[in-house]
């Protein structure tokens, strides 16, 4: 954690966004988690916490508003401050009777059940001590200027400091502005003179993003270890023709609606007409198990008994790092017959721009894309579009020549007798 | 001869004799000049500055002669080719005329590519000025060899039909100085190429991006030019109003602006551009929108510096002309062609504040009538041209008071206004200035129409005659004697000219471009007699001549060496005779030979043997 601290007085835009995805990873998941396992398990003080948020809430909103209206950004609010620290000492007071408890108990003992309990405990006791620690960070982080001058550029102000984790508030919100700020800096990038071609390589920084983040993208995810459920497929399940997964027992199913009706068997909520009609919008109150993915192969990173083991975050991402490592690539693309890809979706995007006119600067750089070739030569001084040797040309014009001559000896000859002629008409 | 000469040429020296040589403008003077003696000859061999060049095979003696050229047009002589610039250049001493050359003119030199274009920009390092309009096989290779010229400030490169983004990419990168580029009707280039060039080429002063497939993207990257003055984006079909809001906050220098025929543009866009740049003197919106809305009313106001707007095709009220008249003072060139609602009182309010106009397009105008000509020539006594075609209701009265006040005119059409006769023309007397006047389909003009022309207008060039079939012999008589400067002359379908008027044509020297459509009283000695007479003949229209006969050609194909274009759509001609015809005429490049009926096909494959090498375009339809 204290590693991420730094991270916000980089302004490296790049590194900034991808810090501050890890930053809210770490910060949103382990309470939200941790609060939804308690109130599943059923534990009853966790409704505790539960109450003292809401009035926080409303704290929270009362202060806002305060100093929405003041329009002034806080540069040192000993309230603020207070309330976080007041807010910090009930967590661990939380912490420490959650723990009594436990104790308790484990005294009274459930035999079969013992082991999973411990299990759920330990996630409980982690996701609170790291919400705690998080909540630490940010309320010292309020205090340094430059990483104040970052959070208020990023979150609402008084968010972090005066509120540090609205269950589901924090989730919806923080989102939106962190895309807000985002496109404001690609704006402001694109105003100077640098121009498109700064906008374009972050646009370009974000497709990869999205592309990779299917398997690699969740690299810099820091989930503590159990705080999640770990699901590992069988390989034969990972190759099968289906796009369907159980979340509970990882089952595949070619339709979502064979997959629904197999989720009946997991229990008496899934047999509800809602759970059983085509889902419209997973709604966000639903109580979510974090869930993450091993993969089946031994001495891989990510499988689950690798020392450094890293999840993979969904089916899809599961089925596509299998393929992609562990099996042949028997696909082959038609047009240049060298590259091969194990994935269908691969060989279709390398398709795509296989044998395509490749857009080549004067300096050897290629492109796929024509705009991105003149992007280029519009940011680099003397470099221009390397037009390309036409192979066909060279014969024709000969031939073209030829024919050009013959016809024009022709011409003259014909051209000769006929002056002659006229000429002896006119006399 | 030398020791005559010798006392004059002591007292003349060289540089006396080349400033003396440089106030000589006309060609012919110059001719005579040269002719001289060998040291005048000398002198404006080193004098010449311009050279424009018919024949491509004396290209090399006069290139060897003319050392100081800034300008060499080639664009009348088509045939040249990679193989003659490599013979120009590798003459080693002769390259010395490309070291000087500032201006050069390759305009329709198809048969030139890039390996003979390179050669060229090697050789000239000081070119400034490229103009390769209508090379329609011009491509980006072509322009890659452009490239070259580092110091180029104006590039031409109309319908450059092969020309893309790739090309042009190469150009803006090599020659970043261009203060002047047309690309019209380039129609591979796109939104990519013109981005590219406003940010590399920021001392363009004139784009021209008429035709183009670009959208208001163009618009947003070209308002960032800092120094431009004159846009065309003609028939833009893609831009609409977004694109004219930027220029609105763009191109501070902006003074003229071209969107004709843009059809996305409305009242709203151009009014906002208006809103901009007080300073327009240029605005042309014809054919843009239906209507001239209140908006553009208010924002006409502002403008007060406007020489010229046009707005043709465009529905006007009075309210605009009233506007314009008191805000704009200054205006020298109004166009209201097809503008519906044009009016007598709508042209008096106009005319009475807008005394400088010059230039008055009042085509197809047909509710204007004397009252208002006589505004005009009241107000307007600088008027130099006035287009009032198809206004049927003016009569000789319009032409009396043009003939009183107006007499620096120099272009009048009235074509198809049948209100005119020859008592009219005849008040035309005072207009002495008249280079074009345009007849066709005045009906009520005869021989002594032609008189009063040929007695009141020494200088002029053109003569537009189409249908006025009260024409007879007797008036080009007078007109060739009249009229000595006459250059073009359309006397299509007036029938009643015969062999006689044909004869007297042919003392008019510098006619270059004649129709004689329809003429069916013309025989061969007619058309021998005209083509011994004009040697200069370029352009000469044939059809349905049916009376002439094989000696007729003969003759032409033996005179007429300079004809570029011919149609003989219809003539009697034969195989033999247009075999030689086309084999002569070096320099033609464009032909029509519709419905000849004594030509075989054999005949024309014959021909078109002889001349595909050099012919440009060709039209052979046989029934």
């Amino acid at each position: 954690m204290s590693s991420e601290n730094p991270s916000f007085t980089d302004f490296n835009l790049q590194q900034r966004q991808k810090q501050r995805q890890k930053w809210e990873d770490a910060m949103i998941s382990p309470p939200f988690g941790g609060f939804n396992q308690a109130s599943e398990s059923g534990y009853l003080l966790l409704s505790n916490p539960n109450n003292q948020t809401k009035i926080l809430d409303h704290q929270e909103d009362g202060k806002s508003t305060g100093t929405l209206g003041s329009n002034k950004v806080q540069d040192w609010d000993p309230r603020a401050m207070l309330s976080n620290l007041s807010f910090l000492e009930e967590k661990i007071h939380h912490l420490q009777d959650l723990v009594h408890l436990f104790v308790g108990h484990k005294g009274s003992g459930l035999g079969g059940q013992d082991q999973l309990i411990t299990q759920q405990q330990q996630f409980l006791i982690t996701a609170d001590l790291t919400s705690i620690i998080v909540q630490l960070i940010s309320t010292t982080g309020s205090l340094l200027p430059s990483v104040k001058h970052t959070l208020s550029a990023d979150i609402p102000n008084g968010q972090l400091g005066g509120h540090p984790f609205p269950p589901m508030a924090g989730m919806n919100c923080s989102p939106q502005p962190q895309n807000g700020g985002g496109s404001k800096v690609s704006d402001q990038s694109s105003k100077m003179d640098v121009a498109g071609d700064c906008g374009a390589g972050q646009s370009h920084f974000i497709e990869e993003h999205e592309t990779k983040e299917e398997e690699d993208a969740d690299e810099g995810e820091y989930l503590p270890p159990g705080s999640y459920d770990i699901l590992q497929l069988e390989k034969e399940e990972i190759l099968a023709p289906h796009s369907h997964f159980c979340t509970i027992c990882g089952k595949g199913f070619k339709r979502d609606a064979n997959l629904r009706m197999h989720m009946r068997g997991h229990g008496d909520e899934y047999k509800t007409p809602a759970a059983l009609a085509k889902p419209t919008k997973e709604s966000s109150s639903d109580p979510v198990v974090i869930k993450r993915y091993s993969c089946p192969f031994s001495g891989c990173k990510r499988n689950k008994d690798h020392k450094k083991f890293q999840p993979l975050k969904s089916i899809l991402c599961v089925k596509n790092h299998y393929k992609r490592t562990h099996c042949d690539k028997s696909y082959t693309c038609s047009r240049c017959h060298t590259k091969k890809f194990s994935v269908m979706a691969d060989l279709k995007t390398h398709e795509k721009h296989c044998g395509k006119d490749k857009w080549l600067c004067s300096c050897g750089t290629t492109f796929s894309r024509k705009d991105k070739l003149f992007g280029h030569i519009a940011l680099f001084q003397g470099h221009t579009p390397a037009i390309p040797v036409e192979e066909t040309r060279g014969p024709a014009v000969l031939s073209d020549k030829m024919d050009g001559k013959e016809a024009s000896n022709k011409g003259r000859k014909h051209k000769f007798q006929l002056w002659l002629s006229c000429c002896r008409k006119w006399g | 001869m030398p020791t005559r000469s010798t006392p004059i040429l002591s007292l003349l020296t060289e540089d006396l004799l080349i400033q003396v040589n440089e106030k000589l403008v006309q060609d012919s003077d110059r001719k005579k000049w040269r002719l001289i003696c060998k040291e005048f000859h000398r002198v404006d061999s080193l004098a010449r500055k311009t050279l424009r060049v018919l024949h491509v095979e004396f290209l090399l003696t006069l290139l060897k002669n003319y050392t100081n050229l800034h300008t060499l047009d080639l664009s009348v002589c088509p045939r040249i080719e990679d193989g003659t610039i490599s013979l120009l250049l590798h003459h080693v001493d002769h390259s010395i005329w490309a070291r000087n050359l500032k201006c050069l003119n390759l305009s329709r030199a198809n048969g030139l590519k890039f390996a003979g274009l390179e050669m060229l920009v090697g050789a000239c390092k000081g070119l400034e000025s490229v103009d390769v309009s209508y090379c329609c096989g011009f491509g980006d290779r072509e322009a890659a060899a452009i490239s070259g010229c580092e110091g180029l400030r104006e590039l031409r490169m109309d319908k450059c039909l092969g020309v893309g983004d790739v090309g042009l990419a190469k150009i803006v990168v090599g020659c970043g100085r261009l203060e002047r580029l047309s690309l019209k009707w380039c129609m591979e280039i796109s939104d990519l190429g013109v981005e590219l060039l406003c940010k590399k080429c920021l001392e363009l002063k004139f784009l021209d991006v008429s035709y183009l497939k670009v959208t208001s993207e163009s618009l947003r990257s070209i308002a960032s030019l800092p120094k431009l003055e004159d846009l065309a984006m003609v028939g833009c079909p893609y831009v609409n109003d977004v694109g004219l809001q930027f220029l609105e906050i763009g191109c501070p220098s902006l003074q003229k602006i071209d969107v004709a025929r843009c059809d996305c543009v409305s009242s709203s866009g151009l009014s906002s551009l208006i809103g901009g740049h007080s300073g327009l003197l240029h605005i042309d919106a014809g054919h843009c929108f239906s209507e001239v809305s209140p908006t553009i009313v208010k924002c006409i106001q502002k403008l007060k510096n406007l020489n010229t707007i046009i707005i043709d095709g465009i529905q006007v009220s009075d309210t605009i002309f009233q506007t314009i008249s008191s805000n704009c003072n200054s205006l020298i060139e109004i166009g209201l062609s097809k503008c519906e609602g044009v009016t007598n009182m709508g042209i008096i309010k106009l005319v009475s504040g807008c005394v400088n106009l010059k230039i008055i397009n009042l085509t197809c105008c047909r509710s204007i009538a004397d009252a208002a000509i006589s505004a005009i020539a009241n107000s307007c006594r600088n008027l130099l041209c006035l287009k009032l075609e198809s206004c049927n209701m003016i009569t000789g009265k319009s032409l009396e008071q043009l003939g009183l006040h107006c007499l620096l005119l120099e272009v009048l059409d009235l074509t198809d206004c049948c209100g005119i006769n020859d008592r009219g023309l005849e008040r035309l007397y005072r207009c002495s200035r008249i280079l074009c006047l345009k007849l066709g389909l005045c009906t009520n003009i005869s021989d002594k129409g032609l008189f009063y022309i040929a007695s009141s207008c020494p200088e002029l060039q053109e003569l537009d005659l189409y249908r006025c079939q009260n024409i007879g012999d007797d008036g080009l008589a007078a007109l060739s004697s009249g009229c000595k400067k006459l250059r073009k002359l359309n006397l299509s379908y007036c029938v009643e000219v015969t062999d006689k008027g044909t004869k007297s044509l042919g003392y008019l020297e510098e006619l270059s471009d004649l129709e004689l459509r329809g003429l069916d009283k013309i025989t061969s000695v007619g058309l021998t007699a005209l083509v011994t007479g004009c040697k200069r003949l370029i352009y000469l229209d044939l059809k349905h001549c049916e009376k002439i006969d094989d000696s007729g050609f003969q003759a032409l194909a033996y005179y007429s060496r300079n004809l570029r274009q011919l149609n003989l759509s219809y003539c009697a001609i034969t195989d033999m005779t247009l075999c030689m015809l086309m084999g002569n005429m070096t320099r033609l490049q464009d032909v029509d030979l519709v419905h000849l009926t004594n030509v075989t096909v054999e005949g024309f494959e014959l021909v078109l043997r002889t001349c595909c090498f050099r012919i440009k375009k060709i039209n052979i339809h046989t029934v």
